[in-house]
């Protein structure tokens, strides 16, 4: 029986090391300030994995992101995934309206977004957590993925929203950037 | 005039009070995410969910291939790492192994370089890629709603020729939208449109089995009210068209099976949505259905047990007993307590066709309710060994046997 090499553990130390080009719009520790730039602070594991991986394919297209993600190596992905889901998520100030909030309060309900985000909205593995991010983000990742131009890992998202309305991509924006973002896990 | 806004102002009223939570209950129930539509309402806090994908290949330090067990006189072996999300493996006229992927996107040509394996990505950022076949020198790739093809491919692996478009008249669904690609005796492409659904009465272009001419023309389906089928193959000797295919979720830990079956002719229907494993009525599509009226499954090969490769064995290096029996990779359940599948099982064949034996050939992916890694499916190599494709460990298994 052969004995296991020990496999390579992401690297938090190398993933700080490798977050400084990030640093100047996903803030010093994750988290933004940035309106429409998301906080990546305390994101699960896979999820910043896999947004890197559709980056650097090009199945998910940003004008800052592309060319970061395209010489990023399988290693420093892992690195980067794992520093940031060991950071603590701050909330972002975000002037929520509360008619808009209790609003997609409902929306959220019918349309589910709990079955796969969690209650709170707190994401798991390669499904983000949506409580307490960037509202100009929020929407613009919304509108993305009904355009069908944000990069759908397995055609969820893409399902998901195509019923939405503008107005309802707003309420539900401004539902889950009200919410408290949750510790990091 | 006061009286007639009097009338209005209380007919007003009235139609509020009367159609008010009609207006409300107007706004149409969204459907859940496909995994957890059809769930029972007493199922609503199950924590059953499909498996997460790992955004990143194993390293081979944490690939336990000691745990895989196979018959005795059998031996495995970690033949190739680092292929994220390995699915399908198809092989070139030159002994290039074609690797496709799903989640990943990714389609990978993989050389044998004797004692290692060199990896090399062909084409990324695809629309879940899961089919790949090779013929006269070209690889096919089946995406969700078109198949393409890569001309002479083998001899420009480092610049990879264009995909061109072999058929793009296909469903855009993601929910089954990925599909199984192969070549049948006929020369034809084969390939399934899945149900945009977990249980639903699909659309007629859906839940289907259907071919191509290998230049795109002459599109018909081959058989109906198959829910997804994500692997076939031909028997070698009958050459009949032998398929697996996923059933329904939330309706039990055991129930319905997964199934094996033989589309015998062409225009053939199983059953689905209305009948599950050739004797269960579904509790909402089944009514005033007979479950007598469709094509029954040879094997139920188990609940959940999410059955995708199939491959008949036609090599010499396995014992003789082993000819023209079926590998069966089944990559494992999400939607059950007691987790089942993350196995291969073999399939001996009786005289008629039909099943003689169901047995398992490789398994320990599964240990206690952990799992680390997923078959999903199998190749044969020219020397009659047989890989196995793990997508969960990005990672390809070699099992040779020594008389």
């Amino acid at each position: 029986m052969a004995a296991a090499a020990p496999a390579r553990a992401a690297d938090l130390e190398a993933g700080s090391r490798k977050s400084e080009p990030c640093k100047a719009c996903h803030g010093a520790d994750g988290n933004a300030s940035i309106p429409g730039t998301p906080s990546v602070a305390g994101q699960p594991v896979y999820f910043t994995h896999w947004q890197l991986i559709k980056f650097r394919d090009g199945r998910r297209k940003d004008p800052q992101m592309t060319p970061f993600g395209a010489n990023l190596t399988d290693a420093d992905m892992a690195d980067l995934a794992a520093f940031y889901a060991a950071q603590r998520p701050t909330p972002r100030p975000a002037a929520t309206d509360p008619s808009k909030v209790a609003a997609g309060r409902e929306l959220a309900q019918q349309h589910h977004c709990v079955s796969c985000h969690r209650p709170g909205l707190v994401g798991h593995e390669q499904i983000p957590r949506l409580a307490g991010q960037d509202l100009a983000y929020l929407v613009k990742i919304l509108r993305g993925f009904k355009a069908q131009t944000a990069g759908d890992l397995d055609g969820t998202m893409t399902t998901a929203v195509q019923p939405l309305s503008e107005a309802d991509i707003e309420n539900l924006a401004h539902y889950m950037a009200s919410l408290p973002p949750a510790q990091p896990r | 005039m006061l009286r007639i806004t009097l009338t209005l102002l209380v007919v007003a009223v009235t139609l509020v009070l009367a159609f008010g939570p009609f207006v409300q209950a107007q706004q149409p129930a969204q459907p859940p995410p496909t995994w957890k539509q059809g769930q029972p309402p007493s199922m609503a806090d199950s924590p059953l969910a499909p498996i997460a994908q790992p955004p990143g290949p194993k390293a081979p330090g944490e690939i336990p291939v000691d745990k895989i067990k196979v018959p005795a006189g059998f031996k495995v072996a970690l033949w190739a790492s680092g292929i994220n999300n390995a699915r399908v493996m198809t092989w070139g006229d030159k002994g290039t192994l074609f690797v496709s992927s799903r989640v990943a996107g990714n389609v990978y040509a993989v050389l044998d370089r004797g004692a290692t394996r060199e990896v090399k990505v062909i084409a990324k950022g695809l629309n879940l890629p899961n089919g790949v076949a090779f013929k006269n020198g070209t690889l096919y790739i089946a995406e969700v709603s078109r198949i393409t093809r890569m001309v002479g491919i083998e001899d420009k692996l480092d610049n990879p020729p264009a995909m061109e478009v072999v058929y793009d008249t296909l469903p855009k669904d993601l929910p089954h939208g990925w599909k199984y690609l192969a070549f049948g005796p006929d020369g034809k492409l084969y390939f399934n449109i899945g149900a945009p659904c977990n249980i639903c009465i699909p659309p007629d272009t859906h839940a289907n089995l259907s071919r191509v001419n290998a230049d795109g023309t002459g599109f018909e389906y081959v058989a109906h009210g198959v829910r997804n089928s994500v692997g076939f193959d031909w028997h070698p000797v009958s050459k009949e068209l032998y398929f697996t295919t996923h059933a329904r979720d939330w309706l039990g830990e055991d129930t319905p099976s997964d199934r094996l079956d033989i589309a015998s002719k062409k225009g053939l229907h199983f059953g689905y949505p209305h009948c599950h494993q050739g004797d269960i009525l579904d509790p909402e599509f089944g009514k005033g259905k007979n479950c007598n009226d469709y094509v029954k499954p040879i094997l139920k090969t188990g609940p959940h047990v999410a059955g995708n490769g199939i491959e008949f064995y036609t090599g010499s290096m396995f014992p003789s007993e082993y000819q023209n029996r079926a590998f069966l990779a089944q990559r494992g359940s999400w939607n059950r307590t007691q987790k089942i599948g993350f196995r291969v099982m073999m399939v001996t064949l009786d005289a008629k066709g039909g099943v003689a034996k169901y047995e398992p050939f490789a398994e320990g992916w599964l240990q206690g309710d952990q799992i680390w890694g997923r078959p999903v499916y199998t190749r044969q190599m020219k020397d009659g060994s047989l890989l196995i494709a793990d997508d969960y460990a990005g990672a390809i298994y070699r099992v040779t046997y020594q008389r």
